[in-house]
């Protein structure tokens, strides 16, 4: 639930990066840790495996600056993707802002990113929020592989996007479509502080 | 150099009353998702979000844990370093659950910090006022400020 401090004027709202293992979401803040000015971020926190895959979140603070007067912060949070890790899942969401589901492309993952999309609704209901009022938006990530082996923008979002949200394709590895993404996000999750606050 | 921040203007004076009593280097008080409500104490002790970020996390995994055993929840929870520790616990209010992180050091002891943590804890409870009515925040047309903000995070 986004903060609101109006003596300070400050917003700090949680966005939560969700989907299967290796799809892309700790390569999403490390490119947004790497571009970011210092100033502007504070430290990338990573509960890791010895293999680097993600144990429990990755935890990135960002600034984005003055917005209607208000020093507006996100918290960006990656949940671990491999199967087992779902109790830790599910506590990363609570009082989740916004969720980018990153998807991977790659045809062959079409069941892995549908069972974990289910598992993201499940999560959800079990934390008390309803998917349907949730900001969320759908990254396509590693649309650099070659098109025999991926699926395009439509056909992911005939498969995983019904509710039909936002939408973005992305290599988060060179970071095209790491800033659309995050601007998507954004604005849904700011748009639900234009209507009402949550503080 | 002491700092104090509070989203929750009430949370102020037990939170500034702990540490003075307590010894302890600082105090946060955060949600369950890892937000900061108020700080007090001197900040350079810790990175202040990641740390609640971390806290909360302590919390909710070892409240699982609980479950699993059929435990009701772990009242407190304790780290002892060398030359510091850390306190966490969770708490409800009229505005929810709330957690506490407590760092200390050598002039304090996990016995002044749960002592105090407690008479802490009667004067949050007592000192929630009910959730106030909720009206909106930002401006309908913010798009133009989160363009702008977004452009200059990413040099664009």
């Amino acid at each position: 639930m986004s903060l609101v401090n109006f003596t300070t004027r400050e917003i700090t709202c949680k966005i939560v990066y969700y989907g299967p293992g290796r799809s892309g979401k700790t390569t999403n803040l490390q490119y947004i840790y790497g571009r970011v000015p210092e100033g502007r971020r504070g430290r990338m926190v990573s509960l890791a495996t010895k293999t680097d895959r993600t144990l429990f979140f990755d935890f990135l603070p960002l600034e984005l600056g003055q917005i209607s007067g208000f020093t507006t912060r996100f918290q960006l949070y990656t949940v671990p993707g491999q199967v087992y890790y779902n109790a830790t899942r599910k506590l990363v969401l609570q009082g989740a802002d916004g969720v980018v589901f990153v998807a991977d492309s790659q045809a062959r993952q079409l069941d892995e990113n549908i069972e974990s999309l289910q598992n993201l609704q499940i999560n959800l209901l079990d934390n008390g929020m309803d998917v349907r009022d949730l900001p969320v938006v759908y990254q396509y990530n590693k649309q650099d592989l070659p098109q025999d082996l991926i699926l395009s923008k439509r056909e992911l979002d005939d498969a995983l996007n019904f509710r039909q949200r936002p939408s973005f394709q992305a290599d988060a590895l060179s970071g095209s479509g790491v800033f659309e993404t995050l601007k998507g996000v954004s604005e849904l999750v700011l748009r639900r502080l234009s209507e009402v606050s949550t503080a | 150099m002491r700092t104090t921040r509070a989203v929750e203007g009430w949370t102020l004076v037990p939170l500034e009353r702990f540490i003075m009593e307590s010894g302890a280097r600082l105090a946060l008080l955060m949600t369950p998702a890892g937000q900061v409500l108020a700080q007090h104490g001197f900040t350079r002790a810790v990175d202040v979000m990641s740390a609640a970020a971390l806290g909360a996390a302590i919390v909710s995994s070892t409240g699982e844990i609980a479950k699993m055993m059929d435990e009701p929840e772990f009242r407190a929870l304790n780290h002892q370093g060398v030359e510091h520790g850390i306190f966490l616990a969770g708490f409800e209010t009229l505005r929810g659950r709330l957690l506490a992180l407590v760092v200390y050091g050598t002039d304090s002891s996990m016995g002044l910090v749960e002592l105090f943590f407690q008479t802490l804890k009667a004067e949050l409870v007592a000192a929630c006022p009910v959730e106030e009515r909720r009206e909106p925040v930002l401006a309908a047309d913010f798009e133009h400020e989160l363009n702008a903000s977004l452009g200059s995070l990413f040099g664009r």
